[in-house]
C-alpha cells in the first residue's frame, strides 16, 4: 500500500509552506505519529507528524524548498500513487440566478450625432410603431428641443403625413428586377405543392371587437400615416401572439429537422395586380404593435407594387399570411412557402347571422364574422397542434385589448 | 440518562457508587469517541479535507460527556463554535459531524453551516454559535418557552472563559435570574481566551464562578477534567432547573491540548504547562476510575476498539460522500425553503 | 368601521394576534405595566397578564436573543425595540443570528419573531433617537421588513408578520402614532410583499414609505391642482419581500419614477428600487429616476432644522415639477 505525504493545511489563510528540516530520510521506516519535518509558514513554524505508516520511499520537496498546501512532498510505501481527488469541484454548468430581469429590446442609440438625447421610452415608441427617426429628430430640432420624450415623438407623428408612403425615393442598392416574376412564382408554387403534404384547417372568428377598435382609429391613422388600417394588421398581431405559444409553427423544416425561430419574420403575400405573387417579410414582427404592423405592411405592399423589393425583403420568413378577403371568398386553402411549415389565409369578413349568448339566453344576431384558414405541413406537426393554435388565434382576436396597440 | 444504582457489581467494585457502572461506561465511551473523532478531524484538516476552520475540544471531553449523559432526550443544548464534542455528546452521529466539517452533502447541515454551526435538532443540539455570547441570550429564550408552556425540558448553554467578558453574557445571566429560567450556564475555562491567558483580561480570578454572586447565584467551580464530578454537578443543576429552581452558573476548569484553532500551534503557552495538564488528561483519569470500580481492561479495550471502528466507518463514508448539489445554494433562506425577496 | 389612531391600531393588532394564538407572547422595556413609552401597548398587560406580556431590563441583546430562542423552540414572540436606533445595540441578532438560522441549519430551525420598533423623525428627539433605519434592515438576506403608514395597515401587516414564519422587523413611525384613520371591524389580515396604489395617476409614479406617504399624497394633490401633473402615489409598505410587479407596472404606465425617502441620502431604500427600475424598466422610462431624500447628515434636535431636513410636500412638488418640465 502506498500513500502520499502532503503539505498540510496549517492555517485558515495559509497558502504554502517552506520545509525547514526533514527528520526522516528516504528509506526510513515511518510509524503513525512520528515527526516527519518542520515547516515554516508566514504565520507559524510547526512540526508535522505522519498520519499513516510505511517506508519513506521518496522525498519530493527537500529542505529549504517551498510547496503549496496540498502538494505532495513525499511518498510512503511502494510506487508513487496520487491520492484520489477527494473533493468534487464545482465545475460544469453553474446555476444562473437572475434576481433582476433585464429589459429585453434594443431600440437604438441614446443620442443622435449632434447630441440630441432620446429617452428610452421615446426610442421604443419610434421602433415599435414603425416611425421614422429622422422625422422625429427634425421635428424636435424645429422646436429647439435637445431632449426627446415620448410626447415629442407622438407630436412629431403628423409630420409623416407629408412623407412618401412608399419606401426610400432612390431604389435600394441590389434591387432584384422582377420581370419574370410570374414564371418564378409558378415554379415555386408547384414545387411546394408537390413536396409538402398540405392539410387545411379553419376557424370562424367574430371580428366585432376588432372592428370596434379599427373603426375608432382608422380615420386618424389614415390621416397621420397615409396608410389604411385594415383587418390584416390585427390578424397579424394576433398571429404573432399566438405563435409564442406554438413555436413549432413559426419554424423552418427541411424534411428532416424542424427549426423553430426565435423571432416571427412574417411574410405578407402581396398580389401584384393579378400579375404574380410576392411574399415580402416583416422581420421581428412580434416587436410591432398593430399600428407598427399596419405601417410596415403598408410600406411593404407599396414597395412590392412599385417593384422596389430587395432580396432581403423576400427572404427569411418564418410564417406567412395571405389576404384574400377583397373578393368576398369564404375561405382559401393556400400553398405553403417552403421552408416554412404553415400559412394563414384571411378571407372576407362580413356580417352573418350568429348565435349570441346573453344573460337572457341564446339569440340570433348579426355579427361580423370571418374564416381564417391555415394550411400546414403535416410532416412538421399534427392536426391537434395546428387546431390548438387556431383556437388560440381565435381567442386572441375575439378578446384582446387593442388599445395599447393603437396608442390611445 | 439519570443516575442508576447498579446491582450485582463485579468483585472489587467500590461500594456506595452513586453513579453506577452503566453510566460510567457511557461517560467513558463518550469521552473516547469524542477524543478519537476530534483527532481524526485534526488529521483530516492537515490533509486539507476539512476546510475553513476547526476548533477542537481535545482535552475538554469530560465536560461534554458529563453533561451529555446527565441530560435527557428532549433537553436543549447550545454551544459555541468549539462544539464538535457537545454535538457528539448528545448522540449526533460521527458521520454527520465529520461530514459537516468536510462540507459534504452527508453533513448534519449538508455543508450549509460548517464546523462552527453544528446543529442537530433531532438530538437537542439547537445550534453552535460563532458570535461570542449571543447564544447565552438565545438559551434564555428556549428556557423561557419551557417555562411558559410548562414543558419539562431544561436548556444547557456551553461557552468558554472569554465569553464572560462580553456584554451578552451579563445580559443573559441577569435575565435568566430575574425570570428564574430553567437554563444552566456552563463555562469551560480552559485558561486561554483565544491566544491570551484569561487572567490577563479578566477582573476576577475565576471568570464565571467569581461573577455568580453579581447575579445572586451560588459560586460553582469544579474540576472539569473529572467526568464524575462534572456528571454529579450537571445532575444537580439540571434537577434544580427542572423543578423550577431557576438557573445555575457552573465553571469547569479544564485545558485544551491543541491551539485555539487549527491556525494556532499554541506556542504562547509557558513551558511545562501542557505537560502538567496532560497528566490530568480526562481520559487518563477516567480509565483509572473505571478500574477502581472493577471494570476490566477487556471492557475498556472493547470500547476503545469500537470507537475507532466508528471513526473509520464515518471517515470512509465522508470521503465517499459528494458535495451538495449546486441548487442548495439558494435553499432555506426563508422558512418556506425559498429565497424570494421580490415578486 | 371606526376611526382609530395609529398607536391604538398597534394595540388592536397585537391583541388580535394574542387572542388568536396562545403562543404569541410580547416582551420589551416598559411595555407591560407602563403600556410603552409611546403608549402603543397600553392595556395588553391587563388583558393578557404577566405571563404573556413581560417587562424586561434594559438589555436589547437579551430581549432579541430570548425572543429568538423562544421562537426556535415553539413560541411566536413579538419583541419591542423602543427606538429603532437601538438596533445598533443588538445588531448581532438582527444581522447575524435570526436571519441566518434557517440557512445555516439547513432548515432544521426557523425563527418566527416580529421585532417592533419606534422608527423615524419629526418628534425632536435628536440624532440618536430619530433615525429611519429601514435600509439597515432591508439589506440583510433572510430578514423581512415592513413599514406601515396607516392604522389599518398597522393591523393588517402586523397580523401578516406574526403569522409569517420568518423574522420580520416591523418599523412603526413615531410621528404617526397620533394620526388617525378608518379601520373596519373584525379581524384584519394583510399580506407581506404587497404595495398599495393610494392614488392612481398617469404622468408620474411616486413611491413613499411611512411618514412620507401622507406627504407624497399632499404633494400629488398640489401637483394636480397647480401644475396639471397627474401623479400616481404608491405606498411601498413592504421592503422585503418587495412588490416589484406593482412598482414596475406603474412605471410602465407613467414612464417617470420618483421616490420620497426619510432616510439619509446614501443607500436609502429607494436606491435599490431605482436600480431595479433602471434595469428592468429601462425602456419604459421617459426621464431620469429621481430620489427625494433627507440630506446625508445626522438629524438635529431643533424643530425648524429637523423640518427642513425631512422631505415635505412643497419640496416634493418643487422637485417633481422642475424635473418633469426641465
Amino acid at each position: 500500500m502506498s500513500d502520499t505525504v502532503i503539505m498540510p493545511q496549517l492555517g485558515e489563510t495559509v497558502a504554502e509552506g517552506k520545509i525547514l528540516t526533514w527528520f526522516k530520510a528516504a528509506g526510513d521506516d515511518v510509524r503513525t505519529g512520528d515527526k516527519l519535518f518542520e515547516v515554516e509558514t508566514d504565520k507559524v513554524t510547526v512540526e508535522v507528524e505522519a498520519v499513516s505508516a510505511g517506508t519513506l520511499s521518496e522525498i519530493r520537496v527537500k529542505d529549504g524548498e517551498t510547496a503549496k498546501v496540498g502538494a505532495v512532498v513525499a511518498v510512503l510505501g511502494g510506487a508513487a500513487a496520487s491520492r484520489p481527488a477527494a473533493e468534487t469541484s464545482a465545475t460544469g454548468s453553474l446555476p444562473v440566478f437572475e434576481e433582476v430581469k433585464t429589459a429585453a429590446g434594443q431600440f437604438g442609440r441614446a443620442r443622435t450625432q449632434d447630441g440630441i438625447a432620446l429617452s428610452p421610452l421615446a426610442r421604443r415608441t419610434i421602433a415599435q410603431n414603425g416611425l421614422n427617426l429622422d422625422d422625429v429628430i427634425a421635428h424636435a430640432r424645429s422646436r429647439g428641443l435637445r431632449r426627446v420624450s415620448e410626447d415629442d415623438v407622438r407630436a412629431a407623428a403628423p409630420q409623416e403625413r407629408s412623407a412618401e408612403p412608399a419606401a426610400p425615393t432612390t431604389p435600394a442598392a441590389g434591387a432584384v428586377p422582377l420581370s419574370s416574376i410570374r414564371q418564378k412564382t409558378a415554379e415555386r408554387l408547384a414545387e411546394n405543392w408537390r413536396t409538402i403534404p398540405h392539410v387545411f384547417q379553419a376557424v370562424e372568428i367574430d371580428f366585432t371587437g376588432v372592428e370596434a377598435s379599427r373603426s375608432k382609429h382608422k380615420d386618424s391613422f389614415k390621416a397621420s400615416t397615409g396608410f389604411a388600417l385594415t383587418y390584416l394588421p390585427f390578424i397579424a398581431r394576433a398571429a404573432c401572439l399566438a405563435l409564442k405559444a406554438f413555436p413549432n409553427i413559426n419554424a423552418h423544416f427541411d424534411g428532416k429537422t424542424l427549426r423553430p425561430s426565435a423571432g416571427v419574420h412574417l411574410g405578407i403575400a402581396v398580389d401584384l395586380n393579378h400579375n404574380g405573387l410576392v411574399v415580402p417579410v416583416i422581420r421581428d414582427a412580434e416587436d410591432l404593435t398593430v399600428a407598427g404592423l399596419a405601417k410596415a405592411m403598408g410600406r411593404m405592399i407599396a414597395k412590392a407594387r412599385s417593384a422596389k423589393l430587395t432580396a432581403d425583403d423576400l427572404s427569411g420568413g418564418t410564417y406567412s399570411i395571405t389576404n384574400n378577403g377583397a373578393f368576398g371568398t369564404l375561405f382559401t386553402s393556400p400553398i405553403i412557402n417552403a421552408p416554412q411549415v404553415a400559412i394563414l389565409s384571411a378571407d372576407a369578413i362580413r356580417m352573418r347571422p350568429a348565435v349570441v349568448e346573453t344573460a337572457e339566453g341564446q339569440f340570433i344576431a348579426p355579427r361580423l364574422m370571418g374564416v381564417l384558414g391555415q394550411s400546414f405541413d403535416h410532416r412538421a406537426f399534427d392536426g391537434a397542434y395546428s387546431a390548438a393554435f387556431l383556437s388560440r388565434l381565435k381567442q386572441i382576436i375575439e378578446s384582446h385589448d387593442w388599445s395599447t396597440d393603437l396608442s390611445e | 440518562m439519570a443516575s442508576n444504582k447498579q446491582d450485582g457489581q463485579s468483585a472489587g467494585a467500590r461500594s456506595n457508587d452513586d453513579i453506577g457502572v452503566s453510566t460510567r461506561l457511557d461517560l467513558y465511551r463518550l469521552q473516547v469517541e469524542i477524543r478519537d473523532c476530534e483527532k481524526r478531524a485534526y488529521d483530516l484538516f492537515l490533509q486539507n479535507l476539512i476546510k475553513g476552520t476547526s476548533h477542537l475540544s481535545l482535552g475538554q471531553e469530560a465536560v461534554a460527556a458529563g453533561f451529555g449523559v446527565a441530560m435527557e432526550k428532549g433537553d436543549k443544548s447550545f454551544c459555541t463554535y468549539r462544539g464538535h464534542a457537545h454535538t457528539l455528546a448528545r448522540g449526533a452521529p460521527m458521520e454527520g459531524v465529520l461530514g459537516e466539517l468536510m462540507l459534504r452533502d452527508n453533513g448534519l447541515m449538508r455543508g450549509k453551516g460548517g464546523s462552527m454551526h453544528l446543529t442537530s435538532v433531532e438530538h437537542g443540539v439547537m445550534g453552535s454559535y460563532a458570535i461570542i455570547g449571543a447564544h447565552l441570550c438565545i438559551a434564555c429564550g428556549s428556557a423561557w418557552r419551557a417555562q411558559y408552556l410548562g414543558d419539562k425540558d431544561v436548556t444547557v448553554c456551553f461557552f468558554g472563559d472569554g465569553t464572560t467578558n462580553i456584554g451578552a453574557f451579563h445580559e443573559a445571566l441577569n435575565f435568566a435570574v430575574i425570570w428564574k429560567l430553567p437554563v444552566i450556564f456552563v463555562c469551560e475555562n480552559n485558561l486561554y481566551m483565544e491566544y491570551t491567558p484569561i487572567g490577563d483580561v479578566t477582573a476576577v480570578e475565576h471568570p464565571a464562578a467569581d461573577r455568580a454572586a453579581a447575579y445572586g447565584l451560588p459560586r460553582i467551580l469544579i474540576d472539569g477534567n473529572d467526568a464524575d464530578v462534572v456528571y454529579r454537578t450537571a445532575e444537580a443543576a439540571i434537577a434544580k432547573a427542572r423543578d423550577g429552581g431557576g438557573p445555575s452558573l457552573i465553571e469547569c476548569l479544564t485545558y485544551r491540548h491543541s491551539g485555539h484553532s487549527r491556525a494556532d500551534p499554541a506556542k504562547y503557552r509557558p513551558p511545562g504547562e501542557l505537560e502538567t495538564w496532560l497528566e490530568r488528561d480526562p481520559i487518563k483519569i477516567y480509565k483509572q476510575r473505571l478500574a477502581e470500580f472493577g471494570i476490566t481492561q477487556e471492557q475498556i479495550d472493547a470500547i476503545d476498539a469500537e470507537s475507532m471502528r466508528k471513526v473509520e466507518e464515518a471517515t470512509a463514508a465522508c470521503k465517499a460522500a459528494p458535495q451538495a448539489p449546486l441548487d442548495l445554494l439558494t435553499a432555506d433562506v426563508y422558512a418556506d425553503g425559498g429565497w424570494a425577496w421580490r415578486n | 368601521m371606526a376611526e382609530l389612531s395609529y398607536r391604538d391600531a398597534v394595540i388592536r393588532a397585537i391583541s388580535q394576534e394574542m387572542e388568536r394564538d396562545n403562543n404569541v407572547v410580547f416582551l420589551g422595556e416598559d411595555v407591560a405595566k407602563a403600556g410603552g413609552v409611546f403608549k402603543a401597548t397600553v392595556g395588553l398587560y391587563e388583558t393578557f397578564g404577566p405571563k404573556r406580556v413581560r417587562d424586561t431590563p434594559i438589555s436589547e441583546q437579551a430581549i432579541l436573543g430570548a425572543a429568538m430562542g423562544a421562537a426556535m423552540t415553539g413560541l411566536r414572540p413579538i419583541a419591542e425595540l423602543m427606538f429603532s436606533d437601538f438596533a445598533a445595540v443588538c445588531f448581532d441578532f438582527i444581522a447575524n443570528e435570526m436571519p441566518k438560522l434557517a440557512y445555516m441549519t439547513n432548515g432544521q430551525l426557523t425563527c418566527p419573531v416580529v421585532i417592533r420598533t419606534g422608527n423615524g423623525a419629526g418628534v425632536r428627539f435628536g440624532a440618536q433617537h430619530s433615525q429611519s433605519i429601514e435600509n439597515w434592515t432591508m439589506m440583510i438576506p433572510g430578514l423581512k421588513v415592513v413599514a406601515p403608514s396607516s392604522p389599518v395597515d398597522v393591523i393588517g401587516l402586523m397580523a401578516a408578520a406574526v403569522r409569517d414564519n420568518d423574522p420580520v422587523i416591523f418599523h412603526e413611525h413615531k410621528a404617526l402614532y397620533a394620526t388617525k384613520g378608518e379601520v373596519p371591524d373584525g379581524e384584519i389580515i394583510d399580506r407581506l410583499g404587497t404595495a398599495k396604489v393610494l392614488r392612481s395617476g398617469k404622468d408620474c409614479t411616486i413611491l413613499a414609505l411611512a411618514l412620507m406617504v401622507p406627504r407624497a399624497l399632499e404633494a400629488a394633490e398640489a401637483l394636480a391642482r397647480d401644475h396639471g401633473i397627474d401623479a400616481e402615489v404608491i405606498d411601498v409598505r413592504s421592503l422585503v419581500p418587495l412588490d416589484t410587479q406593482t412598482i414596475l407596472g406603474s412605471v410602465a404606465k407613467t414612464g417617470r419614477l420618483f421616490t420620497v425617502e426619510e432616510n439619509p441620502r446614501l443607500l436609502g431604500w429607494g436606491a435599490e428600487i431605482a436600480s431595479i427600475a433602471a434595469d428592468e424598466a429601462f425602456w419604459d422610462l421617459d426621464g431620469p429616476i429621481v430620489r427625494i431624500t433627507t440630506p446625508h447628515i445626522p438629524l438635529p434636535a431643533a424643530d425648524h432644522l429637523e423640518d427642513l431636513a425631512l422631505p415635505n410636500a412643497p419640496r416634493i412638488v418643487d422637485k417633481i415639477v422642475r424635473v418633469m418640465n426641465g
